[in-house]
């Protein structure tokens, strides 16, 4: 007989295989409740909030949500919605038209849209107003199509610090599409710019509840008649050769390739020429960036009165890695493949590269596919990590003009305008 | 015989040992309750050929507010133009801003708010919003 002293004991037993992280087989073979508690901790909600430090992660950090035409997105604000493209639907060069982002700023938006009565209008200081239906859009002109980044001029307004009040976008507040429609330039000179003009302003079917004359009422957007821009845009009737989302600005909207989103103009619906400055508070007051340097400056020269501003404008060279995102680890020693995408408003992507020593030694990447000058551009590279431990990923851009992504943050009030070059741990484990 | 028994002993234990490291390398099929929410899919709506393009109403989820003075007046006042998921999807904002952008409102925007709900709105913001004392 086996002394009692020298028995495992039945609790014993429990707590040998407890400790080795026995499975539910084992627990059913012991008819018994063992908690696990070693290993990766079960699924548990995102907070809630992040702050005041930056948000640590790639996107916000918003609960899901099911939206009309759309699969789950992260939700910043449902009315008027936001919404934030999850990390993983980057991967390719195109965003699909279901995940793309949203970002409204009044809460009056179209549910419906009755293209029997819908009009594009041009009006304003023209020779000849003139108005069109979507078939006459689709069917009067030549389609053109255009692959273009659409992000928001708030993108990463979570990373800022001192942290600033709006949307707290992750990195999702961000998309490419291939647009299709009519160049804006042919609709502006059949209607004939009238001499003495000054800009172009643009409105779609957003309106909310504040008074007339405030930003609460109409959201409005202008560009000068002078800005060589106008040349690319397009009134977009499709995107990604399908009609646009609702949420994306169904029937049309406009495309300003290579500036922020804010100039692309949802549900288009008036083309306006203005002999005046437009003064709306979307202009005069919102979207506006510091005059400096990446739009860069201080809480304190902004308290102090010191900082000129002016309309934000074209996208600064940007990448990301999106793949691997960190959600798993990489058993040491296997090859796998760093994925992701780089943009620039300012021209096509020449150069990414990738370190993973924290940006000391930076390596290149091979470039996919180019679909235009103002397109994402995916890039790739062969990694090994030979040795377990955890590695800082760092990834830039270079476009065309030689801009490159710095390694300094940014700061304005609005929060716009970050750039600077994005960092993802990365664990390689011991593969045994 | 003693020392039979305890060789039996160490082999039947390292048995099951092994059995136990086994699975514990293996680990498969645990199953816990659910802690996240899932999301349901949307059921695909009924379209006609006619030129109405319409989509479903877009859902405003219940928002978790802080309990407090000054909540009715967050829920009458900013309700007005905005969900006030505004306010939750903010980071944690020192006191002095909760009051300028509330001011904000009014000035910027026109909301029109009263200055006396105005200031238990920013009261009530300063109370549960900033980084000493946001808890939700």
């Amino acid at each position: 007989m086996v002394s009692k002293k020298r028995c495992l004991s039945r609790r014993g037993l429990l707590k040998l295989l407890g400790a080795a992280g026995s499975g539910i087989v084992v627990d059913q073979w012991l008819g018994a409740n063992v908690a696990i508690a070693q290993g990766p901790v079960p699924e548990k909600a995102m907070e809630t909030f992040t702050g005041p430090g930056p948000n640590p992660h790639w996107n916000s950090v918003g609960p899901y949500v099911t939206e009309p035409q759309k699969v789950p997105l992260i939700l910043l604000t449902d009315r008027p919605v936001q919404l934030e493209t999850p990390r993983h639907y980057f991967r390719t060069a195109f965003t699909p038209n279901e995940a793309f982002y949203v970002r409204w700023h009044l809460d009056g938006i179209p549910n419906a849209v009755d293209l029997k009565n819908w009009k594009l209008h041009v009006e304003g200081n023209v020779n000849k107003p003139l108005a069109f239906s979507l078939p006459e859009l689709m069917n009067k002109f030549k389609p053109l199509s255009l692959a273009a980044v659409n992000e928001c001029s708030g993108n990463s307004r979570s990373r800022l610090q001192p942290r600033v009040p709006g949307g707290q976008w992750g990195h999702g507040a961000m998309g490419n599409a291939m647009w299709t429609g009519v160049p804006l330039r042919e609709l502006l000179d059949m209607a004939g710019v009238k001499n003495g003009s000054l800009q172009v302003q643009f409105q779609g079917l957003e309106n909310g509840q504040g008074p007339e004359g405030f930003g609460s009422n109409l959201f409005l957007k202008s560009l000068d008649l002078a800005n060589p821009v106008l040349d690319e845009c397009l009134v977009a009737y499709q995107m990604n050769g399908e009609p646009l989302p609702m949420l994306n600005g169904f029937p049309v909207r406009l495309v300003v390739p290579g500036y922020f989103a804010t100039y692309w103009t949802k549900c288009l619906t008036w083309i306006r020429v203005l002999n005046a400055p437009d003064e709306n508070f979307w202009m005069k007051t919102g979207y506006r960036v510091p005059d400096t340097p990446r739009g860069n400056t201080t809480p304190e020269d902004v308290k102090a009165g010191k900082v000129k501003t002016v309309p934000i404008e074209r996208l600064p060279v940007r990448s990301f890695l999106i793949s691997p995102d960190a959600s798993s680890k990489i058993p040491a020693g296997m090859n796998v493949m760093l994925r992701g995408i780089a943009f620039s408003g300012y021209g096509r992507v020449i150069r990414v590269e990738v370190s993973d020593d924290a940006g000391k030694r930076w390596m290149p990447t091979k470039l996919g596919d180019d679909h235009g000058a103002y397109s994402f551009r995916t890039w790739e590279v062969p990694w090994t990590a030979n040795s377990p431990g955890r590695y800082s990923l760092a990834v830039r851009a270079t476009d065309e003009k030689n801009n490159t992504q710095p390694d300094e943050p940014v700061w304005n009030p609005g929060g716009y305008l970050w750039n600077r070059i994005e960092r993802q741990d990365i664990v390689v484990g011991n593969a045994g | 015989m003693r020392n039979r028994l305890r060789a039996i002993f160490l082999v039947m234990s390292s048995l099951v040992i092994a059995v136990g490291l086994l699975y514990a390398d293996l680990k498969k099929g645990y199953y816990s309750p659910a802690q996240l929410g899932s999301v349901q899919q949307a059921a695909p709506i009924e379209l006609l050929p006619d030129s109405n393009y319409e989509v479903a109403a877009f859902p405003v989820p219940a928002v978790d507010l802080a309990p407090g003075d000054g909540l009715q007046d967050v829920q009458i006042y900013c309700n007005t133009c905005h969900s006030p998921r505004y306010i939750t999807m903010q980071p944690p904002l020192p006191a002095a801003m909760w009051e300028s952008e509330v001011n904000k409102m009014n000035k910027t925007f026109g909301a029109g708010i009263p200055e006396e709900n105005a200031r238990k709105i920013f009261l009530y913001l300063q109370a549960h919003y900033t980084a000493e004392n946001r808890k939700r």
